[in-house]
C-alpha cells in the first residue's frame, strides 16, 4: 500500500514536472527537491500509550499531513509502560529512522535516550509533554502559563469574596510527568498571592480516571464546602465529575485536554464546568510542519532547539461553538 | 472449625469490623449518620458484587482473575455498540452473551484442558481485553452515550432514599445464598470445592459445575460492570490491567473464604466487604491521605490474616501441599 | 534368513529406538519445551522483525532481560520452596524509587545506595518471609496485601520525593555503570544477572541450603519430618527474593532515572508468566535456574517484538495471553502425561533371532530324563528364594533370600538356619574370596564382601560411565553373578542397565544387549567395565586356565568365553551358541568340566516373537503386562558341558514337583546343591561317581 502511493506521488511529480516541461511554463524551482526531502523518509512515533484522544488524533494528523508525501510513519505503543516505552526507542535508535516523535510519560525517564537519538542522528519531537532534555522540537501547551491562568481561574470562581469557601483541590496526573510539574510550578505562582484560596488536597491519579474519582470521593467527603476540583486530564476527570455527581455536591470542576468531541459534550451537560483546551489537529499540525522542517533543511539534529507553545482556549457550556470540539477520525 | 474457644476468621473479621465501627462511631461525629452508613455501603457495593462472583469460583476451588477484565470489557463494548446507535437491549444482550461465552470458555479451560484456574483466568484477563481493544473498540475509555441515561439510575439513582446499587448488591446476595444453599447446583459447587476427586466419585458431574461457576461468575460481573458504567457514566477499560481484581479477592479471603475451597458462603463476602467499606469511610473521615489509607487498609488485612493464622493454626503434618 | 527378516534386522540395527525413552526419562527433557517455545517465539520475530540478530537489538534485548530475568529469578527461588511472591514487582519499584531518592536527593555514595537498596528489598522479604514462614500465613494472600502496602509506600514516597528526583540529574559515572555499562562486551546488567543464575543453579543443585529449598518444595511435611527447619528455609527464600527484585529496581533506576507510578505495576505476572513458562511449577518442587533464563528470555523477546512490531496495545496483549495460555496448557499436559508416555515409549523391543533349539529327545544330549526326581529338600518353606547357593569348608550352606538376607544352613543335617548377614537389598551371585569372605552381588546395590567375622563390606556400587550412553550406567542397577580370578579380581556381571530388578521379563522382551561385565579390581579399588552390549549376562564361571572365564547371556541362550589375560586377552568366543532353555549360572564341576543351569525352556511362540520387534512393542504398550508372551521359567533342568561346548549330560525334573526352577548348582563332595530364583527350598542331589572329596574352595583356592 505505502509502496503503491510512494509510486503514485513520485508518478504525480514525474507527470508534473513532465507536464511543466509541455508547457514551457516556467517551474516551481522548490516543488522538485520538495518532495525529493521525503521520498523513503521514516517517521516513528511513540506515544505514552494509544487508546486515547490525545495520542490518536496526533497519529492521524501526522499520518495525514505525512504519509501522502511518502514518508512512513510507524507507531510504538508502550501502552502506558515506561520501560516499553524506552525499549521502543532504544530500539528505533538502532534502526535509525528520520525522526522520532516522543510524547514523554515523565519529564526524566527519556532524557538521556533522546540525546542519544539526536547523537544518532535522529530528529526528535517531543509532543506535548517533554522530558527535561531539550530536543530539536517542543510542541505542546506552555504548562507553566497555563497553571497560572488555571490558578487565576480557581481564584477567580472560589475567592471568598464571593461568598465561596476558597477551598480547591488538584488532581494531577503522573507527578513527574512534564504537565503536571510545570502546570504545578504555574498555580503554585498565582496561589502563593492569593493566601485567601487554601489547596486542600493536591494529590496524583497518574492519569486514571479510577483512581481521580477515589481521590475526589475522598476530599469531597472531607471537605463538604469544597469549592472546585482542577484536574490535568479531561479523560482521567470523568472519575472526578462522577465522584462530584455522586456526592450531589456542586463543586466547580476546571479540566483540561485535547479538545475532543467527548469535552463539549460533557461541558453542555454538565459533567465538566469547564476546560482548557489545546486543539490537538492543530498540534499535529504543527508537528508536520516542523518535520517537514527538517527534513527539508537537512541540518544536523540537535543544532536548533525550537518550541511551538499551542494557543489555550478556556471553553465554557457559554463560549464553546460547534467548532471548538473536533471529532476522532472515524478508522480511530 | 471447633466451635469451643476457636473463632473463624469469619468471626474475627467481622468483629474487627464492629470493634472499628464502635470505635469510629465514638471517635468520628458524623460517622454514625444515616447518610454516612448509606454513602458507606454504596461505595462498596460493586466491589461486594464482584466479591460475590468471585466468592462462588473460590468455594469451588477456583479463582478468576479475568473477572475484573471481563467485565470491563464487555461492558465497554456494550456502551460501544449503544453508542453505534444499536437498541438499547439488544447491546446489553451482545454485551451479556459476549460475557458468559467468555466465562465458559474460562470454565472449559478449567475443567475440560485442565489448566490450572490462576493461570487460565490470568491469561484469559490479558485475552479478553487485548480482544476487546483490537477487535471491539480502540478507545481506552467508553463513554455512556446521551440516549442510555436510562441505565444511569442503576448507578445514581435511589430508591426509597437508598442509592440502587445497595440494592442490587443486596439481591445478589440473596440470589447467591438461596443458590449456595438451595439449588442442587449450587450444593454440588461447595462438594466439588471440598473434594473434587471424592464429589467425581459420588457422582457429581464435577466438570460441567466447573463450568457453571465461571459462567455464573461472569454473568454476576456483567452486572456489577453495568453498575459501575452506570455510576460513572463511562467504563475505563484500562481496569482489566488494573489490581482492582486483587481488591476483589481480599473481600473474599478475608471474609473466610479458603482459597482451598469448599468452606464459606455469601455472609462471608458480606463481612469482608463491609470491613473495607468501614475502614474506607473511617480513614476517609479521619481525613487521610489517599496512598497512606492504601497503607494502613494492607496493614489491617495483614492483621486479620495474621489473627486467623494464630488462632487457626495450620501445621506442619494437615498442611496440604501445593496449597499456597 | 529371508529379505524381511534382513530388513528387520537392519532396520532395527540402524535405528536406536530405545534412546527416545531414555532421554525422556531425564530430568532436563523438562526444559525441552519451554526451550522449544522459545526457539518458536525467536523464530517467529526473527523473521518479522528486520535486524533481530543485529548486534545493537540483541544488545538492546539482554540489557532489559537482566532486570527482568532477575525478577523472574527472585520468583523461581521462592516458587521453588513451595510458595509465591506477588510482591516481586512491587519491591521492584521501591527499590528503584529508593535508590533513586538516595542517589538523586540524599546524594549518597554509589556502593552505599546500592547496599541500604537491597536492604531496602530484603526487609520486605523478611516481613513476608516471617509472616509466610514462621506465622505460617498463606504466601498467595500475604503477599498480596504486601504487594499493596509496598506500592502505597512507593506512591507516598513518589507524592514526597518524585519532583526533586526529576529535577537533578546525578554526575556519577559509576552510577550509570549499573544501567549503561559494560563488561566484557555485555551489558553490566547482563553480566550481573547471569552470575546470579549460576550462583543459584549451584546452590539448588549442589549446596546442601538448595537442597533444603527443593525438599520443602517438594514436600513440605516430609521435609518437616526428616528435620530440615522448614520454616527458616521458607523464610530465607523470601529475603532472598525481596533482595534479588531490589537490585534488578537499582539496575532500573540508573537506567532511565524514572520516577514514574507506572514502574513495576503487572511485573509480578509477566514474572510469573515468565516462571511458569519456563517450566517451574507452582506448589513447588520443580524449578532451576536454567528454568527461569529460558522462561524470562522468551517473554522479554515476547513483549518487546510485539511494541517494536508496532501492534497496538491490544493485539499484544492478546498474543501475550495465547501464548500464556497455550505455554501452560502444553506444560500441564506434558507433566500430567510425561510417564504415561514414557511408559509406552520406553520399552524398545529389538530384532533377536535365535539359532533353532536343539531337539530334547532322543538321542540328543538334552534327552528328557528324570533324573532330579531324587533330590531332597533342604530348607522347605523355611526359605524364600535362594537364587545362588554355596558352601563353605565346613559344608554350611550360604543362600540369599528375597528379604535382603544371607540365610546359613548349618552342617552336616542343615536342620537348623541362622541369618548369616543382613545385606538389605536382593543377594544373588555368590562365591568365596581367598581369605575366606564371602563375595555376593546384591540386586539395586552392588558388590559386597562379607567377611568371615559378618562385616558387611561395600566393594564396590558404580562403574565408569560410558561416553555416549545417554541413561547414566555409572550406577549398578543388577549386579548377578560373579568369579574370582586367581589374582583376587572380581568379574561380575551386570544383566542390564536399563531396567531395576523386578523388571526383568521387560528386559527379556527386548532382547537387546543391555548387560555387561565388570572387573572389580580390590587391589587398585578401581571398577572398569569390560563387556558391553551383552544380552542378560548371569552366571560367570573362571575357567581353569586362570585366563578367562565362561559367561552365560540368558535371553541370548548362549554361554561364551572370554579372555582377560594371556595370549588371547580380549577376546571372545562362543562356546555353546543355541540352548534350548535360558542359561542362568555356571559353576564348576569335580571332573573339570562345568555346570550350567538353565532357568527355563525356550517356547516357540516366544522365539517366533523376538523376531518380531514391532509385534513385542504393540504388546507392550497394549497389553496388560500380566497377559504378555514371558519366557517360561517354570522348569529347567541342570547340564554339564565341556571346555569345547560339549553337553556331557542333562539332569531334568520332568514332573515339574520336585524341583521344578533353578537358577543355580554347586557340586561340593559328592553333591549337587540347586538353588532357585523363586523356589522355597534348596535341592540336594547325590551324584554318582565322582570325586566325593571335592570342593570348589579346593579347586580355586587350593589346599589350605
Amino acid at each position: 500500500m505505502r509502496l503503491f502511493r510512494t509510486l503514485l506521488v513520485s508518478a504525480a511529480v514525474a507527470l508534473g514536472a513532465g507536464s511543466a516541461l509541455a508547457q514551457e511554463g516556467i517551474n516551481d524551482p522548490t516543488r522538485a527537491p520538495y518532495y525529493d526531502a521525503f521520498a523513503g523518509k521514516r517517521v516513528a512515533y511513540v506515544p505514552v500509550a494509544m487508546g486515547f484522544d490525545l495520542t490518536e488524533g496526533w497519529a492521524a494528523g501526522l499520518r495525514d499531513a505525512l504519509e501522502p508525501l511518502g514518508v512512513t510513519f510507524d507507531i510504538r505503543d508502550p501502552n502506558w509502560n515506561t520501560d516499553a516505552g524506552a525499549q521502543a526507542i532504544t530500539a528505533l535508535i538502532s534502526e535509525k529512522p528520520d525522526v522520532i516523535v516522543v510524547h514523554n510519560p515523565d519529564v526524566q525517564s527519556y532524557a538521556r535516550l533522546l540525546k542519544r537519538a539526536e547523537e544518532a542522528g535522529i530528529y526528535v519531537v517531543q509532543v506535548n509533554m517533554r522530558s527535561s532534555y531539550s530536543t530539536d522540537v517542543f510542541v505542546g501547551a506552555d504548562y507553566v502559563g497555563m497553571g497560572e491562568q488555571i490558578g487565576q481561574r480557581l481564584v477567580d470562581v472560589c475567592s471568598p469574596d464571593k461568598g465561596k469557601s476558597g477551598k480547591v483541590a488538584i488532581t494531577q496526573g503522573v507527578l513527574t510527568a512534564a504537565a503536571s510539574i510545570y502546570q504545578m510550578q504555574g498555580i503554585n505562582n498565582v496561589l502563593s498571592q492569593h493566601p485567601e484560596i487554601k489547596l486542600v488536597s493536591n494529590q496524583a491519579a497518574d492519569w486514571d480516571s479510577t483512581k481521580a474519582k477515589n481521590i475526589a470521593a475522598t476530599v469531597i467527603q472531607q471537605h463538604p464546602d469544597l469549592c472546585a476540583i482542577t484536574g490535568f486530564w479531561d479523560v482521567m476527570d470523568i472519575g472526578t465529575a462522577a465522584a462530584i455527581k455522586e456526592s450531589g455536591k456542586d463543586v466547580y470542576l476546571l479540566t483540561q485536554g485535547g479538545g475532543n468531541r467527548m469535552v463539549c459534550d460533557n461541558l453542555a451537560n454538565g459533567t465538566f464546568s469547564e476546560s482548557v483546551v489545546y486543539f490537538v489537529p492543530g498540534q499535529a499540525r504543527d508537528m508536520a510542519t516542523m518535520i517537514k522542517h527538517l527534513l527539508q533543511h537537512g541540518q544536523a539534529p540537535g543544532t536548533t532547539k525550537t518550541t511551538l507553545f499551542t494557543p489555550l482556549d478556556f471553553l465554557t457550556k457559554d463560549n464553546m461553538t460547534a467548532a471548538s470540539c473536533w471529532d476522532m477520525p472515524s478508522n480511530g | 472449625m471447633s466451635s469451643m474457644g476457636r473463632l473463624s476468621q469469619e468471626q474475627i473479621v467481622f468483629g474487627l469490623a464492629l470493634l472499628l465501627c464502635a470505635g469510629f462511631a465514638l471517635a468520628l461525629p458524623g460517622f454514625l449518620t444515616t447518610n454516612n452508613v448509606l454513602n458507606l455501603v454504596r461505595s462498596v457495593s460493586i466491589l461486594g458484587i464482584l466479591g460475590v462472583a468471585m466468592g462462588l469460583v473460590v468455594i469451588g476451588r477456583g479463582i478468576d482473575l479475568s473477572l475484573v477484565a471481563l467485565m470491563a470489557i464487555s461492558v465497554a463494548w456494550t456502551l460501544n455498540l449503544i453508542g453505534g446507535g444499536m437498541p438499547i437491549a439488544q447491546a446489553m444482550l451482545i454485551g451479556l452473551a459476549f460475557s458468559l461465552i467468555v466465562g465458559a470458555i474460562n470454565g472449559w479451560l478449567v475443567a475440560y484442558a485442565e489448566i490450572p484456574a490462576i493461570f487460565a483466568t490470568l491469561a484469559m484477563g490479558t485475552l479478553i481485553y487485548g480482544f476487546g481493544r483490537y477487535f471491539l473498540f480502540s478507545l481506552d475509555v467508553a463513554y455512556m452515550p446521551e440516549r442510555a441515561n436510562s441505565l444511569l439510575w442503576l448507578g445514581q439513582g435511589t430508591l426509597l432514599g437508598v442509592p440502587v446499587p445497595i440494592f442490587i448488591f443486596a439481591a445478589v446476595c440473596l440470589a447467591g445464598y438461596l443458590f449456595l444453599r438451595y439449588a442442587k447446583s449450587g450444593r454440588y459447587v461447595r462438594a466439588v470445592g471440598d473434594n473434587i476427586l471424592a464429589a467425581r466419585i459420588t457422582g457429581i458431574p464435577v466438570r460441567p459445575i466447573v463450568v457453571q461457576q465461571y459462567v455464573m461468575s461472569a454473568l454476576i460481573g456483567y452486572l456489577a460492570g453495568i453498575v459501575t458504567a452506570a455510576s460513572v457514566a463511562s467504563m475505563n477499560t484500562r481496569l482489566a490491567l488494573s489490581t482492582y481484581v486483587y481488591d476483589v479477592i481480599l473481600v473474599v479471603v478475608l471474609g473466610g473464604i479458603g482459597l482451598s475451597g469448599g468452606k464459606g458462603g455469601i455472609r462471608n463476602v458480606i463481612v469482608g466487604t463491609l470491613l473495607i467499606g468501614i475502614l474506607l469511610n473511617g480513614m476517609t473521615i479521619m481525613d487521610i491521605q489517599y496512598t497512606v489509607q492504601n497503607v494502613v487498609k494492607g496493614a489491617l488485612l495483614l492483621t486479620a490474616i495474621v489473627i486467623d493464622t494464630i488462632v487457626n493454626p495450620r501445621d506442619e503434618q494437615t498442611a496440604q501441599q501445593g496449597d499456597i | 534368513m529371508t529379505l524381511s527378516d534382513s530388513i528387520v534386522r537392519w532396520r532395527y540395527r540402524l535405528v536406536p529406538d530405545h534412546l527416545l525413552g531414555e532421554i525422556l526419562t531425564k530430568r532436563w527433557v523438562d526444559n525441552a519445551i519451554p526451550l522449544l517455545i522459545l526457539a518458536c517465539v525467536m523464530a517467529v520475530f526473527g523473521s518479522l522483525i528486520p535486524d533481530f540478530f543485529g548486534a545493537a537489538s540483541v544488545s538492546n534485548l539482554m540489557r532489559q532481560w537482566g532486570e527482568f530475568g532477575l525478577i523472574v529469578m527472585a520468583l523461581t527461588i521462592v516458587m521453588v520452596a513451595g510458595g509465591i511472591d506477588l510482591s516481586v514487582g512491587s519491591i521492584f519499584a521501591l527499590g528503584n524509587i529508593v535508590a533513586l531518592t538516595l542517589m538523586h536527593v540524599a546524594e549518597l555514595p554509589v556502593p552505599l545506595v546500592v547496599l541500604f537498596t537491597m536492604a531496602c528489598g530484603a526487609a520486605v522479604g523478611l516481613v513476608n518471609g516471617l509472616l509466610v514462614g514462621f506465622l505460617r500465613l498463606r504466601a498467595f494472600l500475604t503477599t498480596l496485601v504486601t504487594l499493596i502496602i509496598v506500592r502505597a509506600v512507593v506512591d507516598m514516597i513518589l507524592l514526597k520525593y518524585a519532583v526533586a528526583i526529576a529535577a537533578v540529574f546525578p554526575d556519577s559515572d559509576f552510577w550509570f555503570f549499573f544501567g549503561e555499562g559494560y563488561v566484557l562486551g555485555l551489558p553490566f546488567s547482563v553480566v550481573l544477572t547471569i552470575g546470579v543464575a549460576i550462583v543459584l543453579h549451584l546452590v539448588l543443585s549442589r549446596t546442601r541450603a538448595g537442597w533444603h529449598v527443593l525438599a520443602v518444595g517438594g514436600s513440605r511435611r516430609s521435609a518437616h519430618n526428616v528435620g530440615i527447619p522448614v520454616r527458616r528455609v521458607i523464610c530465607a527464600t523470601y529475603v532472598v527474593s525481596g533482595t534479588l527484585a531490589a537490585l534488578a529496581g537499582v539496575l532500573f533506576a540508573s537506567r532511565l532515572g524514572a520516577a514514574g507510578a507506572d514502574i513495576g505495576i503487572g511485573l509480578e505476572i509477566a514474572a510469573l508468566t515468565a516462571a511458569v513458562l519456563g517450566g517451574n511449577s507452582l506448589g513447588g518442587g520443580r524449578g532451576s535456574a536454567a528454568k527461569a533464563v529460558i522462561g524470562s528470555v522468551t517473554v522479554m523477546i515476547m513483549v518487546n517484538s510485539l511494541v517494536r512490531i508496532g501492534i497496538t496495545s491490544g493485539g499484544s496483549s492478546l498474543l501475550l495471553g495465547l501464548v500464556l495460555l497455550g505455554a501452560v496448557m502444553i506444560d500441564v499436559r506434558w507433566l500430567k502425561n510425561r510417564q504415561k508416555f514414557l511408559s509406552k515409549v520406553y520399552v524398545s523391543p529389538t530384532y533377536s533371532a535365535l539359532p533353532a533349539a536343539p531337539a530334547t529327545d532322543g538321542a540328543s544330549p538334552y534327552a528328557l530324563n528324570d533324573r532330579l526326581r531324587p533330590v531332597e529338600a533342604i530348607g522347605l518353606d523355611r526359605i524364600d528364594g535362594p537364587e545362588d547357593v554355596i558352601l563353605d569348608a565346613n559344608d554350611n550352606i550360604y543362600v540369599g533370600n528375597r528379604t535382603g538376607d544371607i540365610v546359613r544352613f548349618l552342617a552336616p543335617d542343615y536342620d537348623q538356619q541362622e541369618v548369616f548377614a543382613h545385606v538389605g537389598g536382593r543377594p544373588l551371585g555368590m562365591a568365596f574370596a581367598r581369605d575366606g569372605s564371602l563375595v555376593v552381588c546384591i540386586g539395586g546395590m552392588g558388590l559386597y564382601r562379607v567377611t568371615m567375622d559378618r562385616e558387611i563390606q561395600k566393594l564396590t556400587d558404580e562403574t565408569n560411565r560410558s561416553w555416549f550412553s545417554v541413561i547414566d550406567d555409572s550406577r549398578l542397577r543388577l549386579a548377578d553373578d560373579l568369579d574370582i580370578a586367581p589374582d583376587g579380581r572380581v568379574f561380575f556381571s551386570e544383566a542390564t542397565v536399563r531396567y531395576e530388578m523386578h523388571e526383568w521379563p521387560v528386559d527379556c522382551l527386548e532382547s537387546r544387549g543391555n548387560g555387561r561385565i565388570i572387573c572389580f579390581d580390590p587391589n587398585t579399588g578401581t571398577t572398569r567395565t569390560v563387556l558391553k552390549n551383552l544380552v542378560f549376562p548371569n552366571g560367570i564361571c573362571m575357567v581353569h586356565d586362570g585366563q578367562s572365564f565362561l559367561f552365560a547371556e540368558t535371553w541370548a541362550c548362549r554361554v561364551s568365553r572370554y579372555w582377560f589375560d594371556g595370549p588371547k586377552k580380549g577376546t571372545v568366543e562362543t562356546v555353546i551358541g543355541d540352548l534350548p532353555g535360558y542359561p542362568d549360572n555356571i559353576n564348576r564341576a569335580s571332573d573339570g568340566t562345568y555346570w550350567l543351569a538353565l532357568v527355563g525352556i525356550r517356547t516357540p511362540a516366544l522365539d517366533l516373537a523376538l523376531k518380531m520387534p514391532g509385534f513385542r512393542r504393540r504388546m507392550a504398550r497394549r497389553v496388560a503386562p500380566d497377559e504378555w508372551l514371558f519366557p517360561n521359567i517354570n522348569t529347567g533342568c541342570v547340564l554339564r558341558f565341556d571346555e569345547s561346548g560339549r553337553v556331557i549330560e542333562t539332569l531334568w525334573d520332568r514332573s515339574g514337583d520336585n524341583h521344578p526352577m533353578i537358577t543355580s548348582m554347586r557340586e561340593h563332595k559328592g553333591h549337587l546343591y540347586i538353588g532357585g530364583i523363586l523356589n522355597n527350598r534348596v535341592g540336594r542331589l547325590k551324584l554318582d561317581g565322582v570325586d566325593e572329596t571335592w570342593t570348589a574352595k579346593r579347586s580355586y583356592w587350593g589346599q589350605s
